[in-house]
């Protein structure tokens, strides 16, 4: 099953190592360079960039809000870009695209549980009593839409926080090559301190002090000769995987790519609109991978379990959040790049419309809302209806798999294609049945 | 084709030890040698020309790893490569057998295969831990695989509602072993359909749960039979197992025998997989009834999974592989090879250590991974020794042998890292090496590299200044570069290197390696062991 993806084949490895072993390591890299150049030469045409919100954030006070009935909550509705479309009022610099937005206000999903809830949600499938691993999202897209020759990743996963089970943020059955590259991971409380710069960079991608150019060359030539002896012999998946894991690592980490993780490229004010917290930095690093045509990329906004405070938190919560998105549609759209990348918004379920005696919201999976925006969306409306309290969805309810079949028609993939599943079955990327949301579909 | 080896005969040979006053031939080497003779009649019918013999390097590094669970440190390299006696990889089975290190790692294995889902959700770690513990005392004391069935099946067990719809099993009484067995029901959130899918998965290594829902597509397993299976773990479900208005006559355990299958109203009795019905009696419970009928000698599945997941371990892919999915399009490679060890293992009183010194005397397992021919590619052949990635454990302890790191003991015990803590290497490597594939689809992953190329841990093991192990080699007094280079090379690889690897390397750090020092240089021919695949994977 070996790996469509590595970034040399082993014909290409083989004409180098057959040039010479007194090549040096410099003309080894530029036999790598120049295959990025030859053969992965054109972005992928489309990107995706999930805005994940850790904890099921209370969709009825931000897209779908309840005014003039007590499960309203305090909170306003303020008008956007796109006639008849309202939002809730602490997304202001959002409402300026509204016309770029599709809200999607009949989510009925059927997991309440924060573990169950991610997978479903981020799967398209409940988790399986004990065999299939089933990919998440960003396995499955970038895969359709990543450049597998690509010099970055084609998954990124920016600062997730994977205690709602890894399983529903991992390739599953795709396989490790579609795996996420992480960074940020797991920084809980340290949305506004730490080292934002640091924190986003890859792990491990520099090379230790210690060691100097001309040493690290030479080993990555001795190490070069004995990969290719020890699998000249030895052929298969596992060795050659090896091989396109060093070829790959080696690769970002002396290409101009790495360098996309190094914020302090951008300017102050850049990074200053984008919030100066893990979120807002997260985004803006999601842009630049953009820029440099990484297909698939998510930023986690974590703290959305609101059982008390709901309102209170919900308004720091949302300054977050419009910021950063706000400035990252701006620059999208600047780069002209929003026609190209689909933005979606969401979170494992939504919060209960009734406010509870603490002034929270409780874990709701019958009635809430999703948001799709940018490339491929027909933006400037909602689609679904809740009834006049939030509590049943009235028209147009949506699945998680049709929500899933949803990003895959708009990103333009086939929801119906299907993966061999690590139990030797093939499985559809969204689940059989599953039917999107057309009205949206650009 | 059809191959037999006259089975009824051996097993004669096994179980009559009085039947001769000469020297008893050990059933190790007569296993052995029925399964050395199916994989030869298969070679010869489809032209399949094996590869060589494994040589002693390349078999003691095998065998370390798979029995115990780590790459052997120098001084046991060098004992066993000097060893004059021809019986020495039977004498190192067997030893190695007797290690605390391979009960923790078969624990570790087991507990990796049985309960996937307690490696991967926080939630249920726990549950993990406490049944590899017992596990653990399991393969210390050899427990024969029929009764480990029959404990993790038969442990009384008590029920706490949590919840408006879950209930959680705890052992009920002071069996010594109740706190571990507990885990099993406790990792499958103590549902029916839930445990009894994993006792179908992992003692009958059929994949049932794909008929929890609806008829299994590919293989001949109904709806039906599924929640019929379930039902002898009714006891777990909350749920009435009995309508008001069924007015049938209530046998003994009609309790805790039957369910409804969900969103239905109809309910079903437990029966066993091969279509007949248990003798239901006071005395034993449903659950104890099924361990009955697993475990008996005639039961088609139990003893063949048991062998079948052993053989996978040893070879990296399995006589049936995957091994929990049977049926129309997955046959065996070596269906008269899997009767035969099924027959054998049952016969034998399931016992895993005999097997085990079985599996490892075979001309098989002692062939190399080196492909010499075009015939030994396909893995099922098991013509050449499959290439295995490790286990993020195997990994760690294979580093922390060739390096001499240090590790504080109260670290050790950490074997579940969800998330990487500061400053500790061991729950960093088990972290980003953790992986649910199979070891002979082992991806290497970029950030992987980047660890084993840039990372700390590695860094500071391959300076001379810090590490253990390159700090004794730099210093030995009276050594030459060649007999440094050998050293690294019998802590990294458990081999002597080839004289054109000495030279090669020998002549980079006499000039100095790259900067002129060859401290750093020695450094640098370790660096690139370190991160060679002959390291990484298990050859």
């Amino acid at each position: 099953m070996f790996c469509s993806d590595s970034i040399l084949s082993r014909r290409q490895l083989l004409r180098v190592g057959a040039v010479s072993t007194t090549l040096s390591v410099s003309g080894w890299m530029g036999e790598l360079a120049r295959a990025t150049a030859s053969g992965t030469g054109s972005k992928p045409k489309r990107s995706c960039i999930l805005l994940w919100m850790n904890g099921g954030p209370a969709t009825i006070d931000l897209w779908d809000l309840k005014p003039g009935h007590e499960n309203g909550g305090p909170f306003k509705e303020i008008s956007t870009s796109a006639p008849g479309l309202k939002i809730g009022e602490h997304l202001p610099k959002i409402a300026k695209f509204g016309d770029r937005l599709a809200v999607l206000r009949g989510m009925s999903t059927r997991e309440g549980d924060h573990i169950r809830g991610t997978y479903l949600m981020r799967t398209g499938l409940v988790p399986s009593a004990a065999g299939i691993q089933y990919p998440s999202v960003g396995a499955l897209v970038s895969k359709e839409i990543g450049d597998p020759l690509a010099e970055l990743p084609n998954f990124v996963s920016i600062a997730p926080q994977r205690f709602f089970g890894v399983e529903a943020y991992g390739p599953g059955f795709l396989g490790p090559q579609h795996a996420p590259l992480v960074v940020g991971d797991n920084q809980f409380g340290r949305n506004n301190g730490g080292n934002l710069d640091s924190l986003l960079k890859v792990e491990d991608l520099d090379r230790p002090k210690v060691i100097d150019e001309a040493t690290a060359a030479a080993r990555l030539d001795m190490l070069r000769v004995a990969q290719e002896e020890f699998s000249a012999n030895r052929p298969g998946a596992v060795s050659k995987s090896h091989a396109a894991a060093y070829d790959r690592a080696i690769r970002l980490m002396q290409s101009a790519g790495g360098k996309v993780f190094d914020l302090t490229e951008e300017k102050p004010a850049v990074r200053d609109t984008y919030g100066r917290n893990l979120f807002g930095q997260g985004c803006l690093l999601a842009r630049r991978l953009v820029e440099r045509g990484v297909a698939f990329i998510e930023v986690t906004l974590g703290n959305w379990d609101t059982h008390q405070n709901n309102f209170d938190q919900l308004k720091t919560l949302c300054g977050s959040l419009d910021s950063a998105w706000g400035a990252l549609m701006a620059d999208l759209k600047e780069r002209g790049l929003l026609d190209t990348t689909t933005i979606v918004w969401m979170g494992e379920f939504g919060r209960t419309p009734k406010i509870n005696p603490q002034k929270g919201r409780d874990h709701w999976a019958t009635s809430w809302s999703t948001v799709i925006a940018g490339g491929g969306v027909k933006g400037g409306q909602a689609v679904g209806k809740t009834s006049k309290d939030g509590t049943v969805v009235e028209d147009r309810p949506v699945s998680s798999a049709d929500f899933l079949a949803t990003v895959c028609k708009v990103v333009g993939i086939d929801p119906e294609k299907q993966n061999m599943s690590n139990v030797g079955r093939p499985i559809p990327i969204a689940d059989r049945g599953a039917a999107p949301v057309t009205e949206v579909v650009a | 084709m059809s191959i037999r080896f006259g089975v009824s005969a051996i097993l004669a040979v096994v179980l009559s030890p009085c039947a001769a006053q000469t020297v008893e031939p050990d059933p190790a080497d007569i296993i052995a040698a029925l399964i050395d003779r199916h994989l030869a009649a298969d070679w010869q019918a489809r032209g399949v020309k094996p590869a060589a013999p494994a040589d002693d390097a390349e078999f003691l590094r095998r065998v370390y790893l798979d029995l115990v669970g780590r790459a052997p440190k120098v001084s046991e390299t060098r004992s066993f490569l000097d060893d004059p006696n021809p019986a020495k990889r039977a004498s190192l089975v067997d030893k190695l057998l007797t290690l605390p290190s391979h009960a923790n790692h078969f624990a570790s294995v087991t507990r990796n295969a049985w309960m996937p889902q307690t490696a991967t959700n926080p939630q249920l770690a726990g549950f993990g831990f406490q049944f590899e513990s017992w596990l653990r005392i399991r393969y210390r004391e050899n427990t024969p695989a029929d009764v480990v069935a029959q404990k993790v099946l038969g442990v009384p067990l008590q029920f706490a509602v949590v919840g408006n719809n879950q209930q959680f099993a705890q052992p009920l009484g002071n069996d010594p072993d109740g706190f571990g067995l507990a885990a099993f029901y406790q990792a499958n959130e103590s549902r029916p359909e839930n445990v009894g899918a994993a006792v179908s998965r992992v003692f009958l290594g059929v994949k049932l749960e794909c008929a929890q829902c609806h008829d299994h597509p590919f293989a001949p397993y109904t709806r039906g039979q599924f929640w019929e299976f379930a039902a002898f773990f009714a006891d777990l479900s909350r749920l009435p197992n009995t309508r008001p208005s069924d007015t049938s006559t209530k046998g003994p355990q009609a309790d805790k025998n039957r369910l409804t299958i969900p969103n239905t109203d109809k309910m079903v009795v437990a029966k066993f997989f091969d279509g007949t019905d248990p003798v239901w009696s006071d005395a034993r419970t449903p659950r104890q009834e099924l361990a009955g009928w697993l475990t008996r000698r005639e039961n088609p599945y139990f003893a063949k999974n048991q062998v079948n997941r052993l053989w996978a371990h040893f070879f990296g892919v399995g006589i049936v592989d995957p091994v929990d999915e049977p049926g129309d399009n997955n046959p065996p490679s070596h269906p008269g090879l899997l009767d035969d060890l099924g027959a054998v293992f049952a016969a034998n009183k399931f016992d895993n250590r005999l097997l085990i010194r079985a599996i490892t005397r075979t001309q098989a397992y002692q062939l190399t991974s080196k492909l010499t021919h075009p015939t030994q590619a396909d893995p099922k052949r098991f013509a050449r020794m499959n290439l295995k990635g490790l286990t993020p454990a195997q990994l760690f302890d294979s580093l922390v042998v060739a390096t001499g790191y240090r590790e504080q003991s109260s670290r050790r015990g950490v074997q579940f890292a969800q998330f990487p803590q500061l400053g500790n290497p061991r729950s960093q490597f088990l972290n980003r090496f953790a992986s649910t594939e199979k070891t002979t689809e082992t991806n290497t992953t970029i950030l992987q590299a980047l660890m084993l190329m840039n990372g700390d841990f590695i860094n500071t093991q391959t300076g001379f200044d810090r590490s253990e192990v390159l700090g004794a080699v730099v210093d030995v007094p009276g050594w030459d570069t060649r007999q440094r280079i050998e050293a690294l090379f019998l802590t990294a690889f458990a081999r002597h290197p080839t004289a054109e690897e000495a030279e090669r390397f020998a002549s980079y750090v006499d000039r100095g390696g790259a900067i002129g020092d060859k401290n750093k240089a020695l450094g640098d021919i370790f660096w690139v062991l370190l991160n060679s695949p002959e390291f990484l994977f298990n050859h």
